[in-house]
């Protein structure tokens, strides 16, 4: 459809979109919305679509609107009885149950302090309730999620766009960093990042480099790499 | 008549959510958006999002004006804002007078317009502000300076939406005829679309690599 | 708003790259963060970026008797705004971050003595000049001090006072265009450097970013200007720190302030520079153009030669396209209904069950009149009728003319409100009471 790919401002309005075969519906996404049979775009960004009928509006964006079923990284900033508040950078912490950790029983509770960094997923985030972080998945394994330990490693934020690109493939970013850097790294939807590299320094490195590639494209990225690697190396 | 030339950038602070500096002829703005965020109980609505106006003035404390112009431009964002889709939230706009050299609504108005577009805060349409003068010889000046505003006879502040260019919001001080009223509306009307191009430039530009 | 929590993972990283003598931005200890200094059109406007910390300040002046214990010198005043641009957690006012930068700006400027406070005398004991420093604070990354103080002194040295005569008992102030305006004297700059400790004072940095500043035990400021003389000293937090650790600081110090003062010297000269030649300068300008972020237009013309059709035909027959304002001020003409002065009504409402006695009616008359006096909109008349003279609760209240407080620039204050599809009347029908009273009165 020739509206892909191009920018829209809030309060334009799109046609011609194109409807699932089967079931004659079109899905909308982040952006869009349907008003009067007319669909709105509300917000500014590129129109997105994927096949058969999904179409959302990408936007920069820094604040985080938490959305079910995405991985985030959160911090711990209190403990109310059988549950702790985590941080997720959304407008309310999301809570999370001591129960929902792999191997978590009523006796055995796992270890959890006060500005630990938890990696989980959004089990339930709506408008109107507060949104539930879970650390396991639907067969009670952790995954990959749970708390983050901390030694050595450093959590950042950026914004969401920003996260976008490094986890898309397009860039293929964390992999061209990695392949001649190693790193641990944890990466969150609503704009945190956790990285942990062989060293204090190159961590920083790796960090200053994940910086700096917001409005970058895939050769520019490739030349960031090189250079951050030069200098590591004491060029 | 002329349009004075702008200037803009996006996500000028590192720490709000959104936000701009603009710069139109020689009257520039900071505006910041926190938000959608926590609010404090009392304040929450249950079924929308709570807007906040800040503006600063340069020098010393605001004062009557300054909160006029505040509920002005906190009036004409709720009418923006699809603040439905985040209830028990706050959304904050700070405005920040950098150099007023005339027309500084209009250019605080069209500042906070482009940091809502930074901070992509779901909104019903954008807003665009144009304002004008008559002079004393009744010549229609668009964006005036300073003294231009001190000496004309009658001024006027159109805000206008993107998608049909009706009227969001005005102001006017002075005395004027239903003819220039309708004048002024018709010329800033035509202005306000060279600044929803320039909205649509400014973005244009920031996302081109994605 | 909540600020953003911090974790213990960073936490123990920032503590563990300082142990080392690395920092997350990729500065060694004792850097300062990139400085950018720039001036507004007005005199005595800077703004300083310091990394990403960003901190207007804006000099001001009046006319004000002297403080009674120092009768011939002028004063001045600081006004600190954390402003809640600067960071989410900054709503409410009166903290005590507000109250310690502005102490120790105080401390560093004010009694240092900096400004020659007397060459601010125009009258012993009766006029001085008052100077006003507000410091807006638009961006918190970390060290507001340091930021706000560089801004607030090269707004000094930046600001041109109107130049005064006096003759006799009488006092002329000369207006720019008329006398070139006046600097002030600066006798020395005083500028502070801020360490910060960790690991109970063992390791210390300069210039600490918002996270580091977080992490931190202590922190110690040392005001100095470049004649090494030290202006302010304050060490806070938990820590202990040895006698050789303050003269090391001290020291580094004043290094950093020969560097400072010369950069705020030559950004100042550049400033003049660009003045002198009448080429661009000011703020504006520092915005750059090039970046993905900005955009610019030019000067562009508005075509108005359909406009002026437009209205011609509009105002001859009343139906095309921007007719639509006259019928809609002849809508508000029939719509806004006026039962007594003060109240209105807009709308579908039902007719009023209300009674109405003599005295309403009558002020519903005179009300009516007032909107032909003035030829403003007549929604815009309406409101502001019912508005202004709404003001006086009692009686024998004495209505203040704007000539007579000096509201000259903005004829009518309440004109600025916003008058678009809706009328604000909650003002006008809060006190149909007091209205009427008063018109009473009147007959």
């Amino acid at each position: 459809m020739e509206h892909v790919g191009k920018i829209f401002m809030p309060g334009d309005v799109l046609s011609n979109l194109q409807a699932s075969q089967k079931s004659g519906k079109v899905v909308l996404g982040p952006g869009l919305k349907c008003d009067n049979d007319s669909v709105f775009v509300n917000k500014p960004g590129v129109l997105k679509h994927k096949e058969p009928n999904f179409y959302w509006i990408d936007s920069h964006q820094k604040k985080y609107v938490p959305t079910r079923g995405e991985h985030v990284l959160g911090v711990v900033t209190n403990r109310m009885g059988d549950v702790y508040r985590v941080d997720i950078r959304g407008s309310e912490p999301a809570s999370l149950s001591f129960l929902s950790f792999e191997g978590a029983t009523k006796r055995n509770r796992p270890d959890i302090k006060i500005g630990d960094l938890v990696y989980g997923k959004l089990l339930c985030a709506n408008k109107d309730i507060e949104p539930e972080m879970v650390c396991i998945d639907s067969t009670g394994r952790s995954n990959g999620m749970g708390v983050i330990s901390c030694n050595g490693g450093f959590m950042f934020t950026c914004s969401l766009n920003h996260i976008r690109k490094i986890l898309s493939p397009q860039f293929n970013l964390l992999k061209t960093l990695g392949n001649s850097l190693p790193f641990e790294v944890a990466v969150g939807m609503n704009g945190r990042i956790w990285v942990k590299g062989r060293s204090i320094k190159e961590t920083i490195a790796i960090v200053n480099g994940l910086n700096s590639v917001e409005y970058m494209d895939t050769n520019e990225i490739k030349v960031m790499c090189r250079k951050l690697l030069d200098t590591l190396a004491g060029f | 008549m002329t349009l004075q030339a702008m200037k803009a950038e996006l996500g000028f602070l590192s720490r709000p959510d959104g936000s701009s500096v603009l710069t139109q002829g020689d009257t520039s703005v900071i505006a910041a958006i926190y938000g959608p965020g926590d609010i404090k109980l009392s304040r929450e609505k249950i079924e929308k999002a709570t807007i906040d106006v800040v503006y600063k003035p340069k020098s010393g404390l605001p004062g009557c004006d300054e909160k006029v112009d505040e509920r002005m431009i906190r009036n004409i964002c709720e009418t923006s804002i699809v603040g439905s889709l985040h209830p028990r939230t706050a959304i904050n706009i700070i405005t920040q007078e950098v150099q007023d050299s005339g027309s500084l609504l209009s250019c605080c108005i069209n500042a906070s317009s482009i940091a809502l577009l930074d901070a992509a805060i779901p909104q019903k349409f954008t807003v665009a502000a144009v304002t004008c003068v008559f002079d004393k010889d009744d010549e229609l000046i668009l964006n005036p300076n300073l003294r231009q505003e001190k000496e004309c006879k009658a001024a006027f502040t159109f805000v206008f939406e993107s998608t049909s260019y009706e009227t969001v919001a005005t102001t006017s001080f002075g005395s004027y005829g239903k003819e220039q009223l309708k004048t002024a509306l018709a010329a800033c009307k035509e202005a306000s679309k060279t600044l929803f191009t320039f909205y649509k430039d400014l973005l244009t530009k920031k996302l081109s690599k994605d | 708003m909540r600020d953003n929590p911090l974790s213990i993972c960073e936490r123990e990283f920032i503590l563990a790259a300082v142990e080392i003598q690395k920092r997350i931005d990729g500065r060694e200890p004792y850097d300062l963060r990139k400085i950018k200094i720039t001036f507004g059109l007005d005199y005595g406007c800077c703004h300083v970026e310091l990394g990403k910390t960003r901190v207007m300040a804006q000099v001001s002046c009046e006319i004000a008797a002297p403080k009674q214990t120092r009768l011939n010198e002028g004063t001045m005043f600081i006004n600190v705004e954390l402003s809640p641009m600067a960071a989410p957690q900054f709503e409410t006012r009166s903290q005590d971050l507000n109250t310690e930068i502005t102490r120790l700006l105080e401390r560093s400027i004010k009694n240092s003595r900096c400004v020659d406070l007397e060459s601010l005398c125009i009258m012993a004991g009766e006029k001085v000049w008052e100077l006003r420093v507000d410091v807006h604070v638009l961006n918190h990354e970390g060290n507001i001090l340091d930021c706000a103080n560089i801004a607030a002194i090269a707004a000094l040295a930046h600001f041109r006072r109107p130049d005064v005569t006096v003759c006799g008992e009488e006092i002329t102030v000369h207006p720019a265009d008329e006398r070139d305006p006046v600097p002030l004297s600066i006798l020395h700059m005083p500028l502070c450097v801020t360490f910060a400790f960790f690991h109970n004072g063992k390791c210390l940095i300069l210039d600490p970013n918002e996270r580091e500043e977080r992490v931190m035990d202590g922190k110690m400021v040392v005001s100095m200007n470049k004649h090494r003389e030290i202006c302010t000293l304050q060490i806070s937090g938990q820590m202990l720190l040895e006698k050789d650790q303050i003269f090391r600081c001290t020291n580094m110090a004043v290094k950093k302030v020969i560097v400072l003062t010369e950069l705020i010297q030559l950004s100042l000269e550049n400033d003049s520079n660009a003045r002198a030649a009448g080429e661009k300068f000011g703020f504006a300008e520092s915005v750059e153009t090039n970046e993905i972020t900005t955009e610019y237009k030019e000067e562009s013309e508005v075509d108005m030669s359909d406009i002026d059709d437009q209205v011609v035909m509009a105002t001859q027959n009343g139906n095309s396209e921007d007719g639509s304002i006259e019928e809609l001020e002849l809508d508000m003409e029939t719509k806004v209904t006026i039962m007594f002065e003060g109240t209105g009504m807009i709308g579908q409402g039902g007719a009023n069950t209300w009674d109405m006695d003599e005295d309403m009616e009558s002020d519903l008359t005179e009300h009516k009149q007032k909107p032909q006096a003035n030829s403003r909109s007549a929604t815009i008349a309406k409101h502001i009728g019912g508005d202004l003279s709404g003001e006086s609760e009692e009686e024998d209240t004495v209505m203040l003319q704007q000539e007579d407080i000096g509201l000259q620039s903005k004829p009518i204050i309440s004109s600025e409100e916003p008058t678009g599809n809706e009328i604000d009347l909650t003002a006008a029908l809060a006190k149909p009471r007091g209205k009427k009273k008063k018109s009473k009165h009147k007959h």
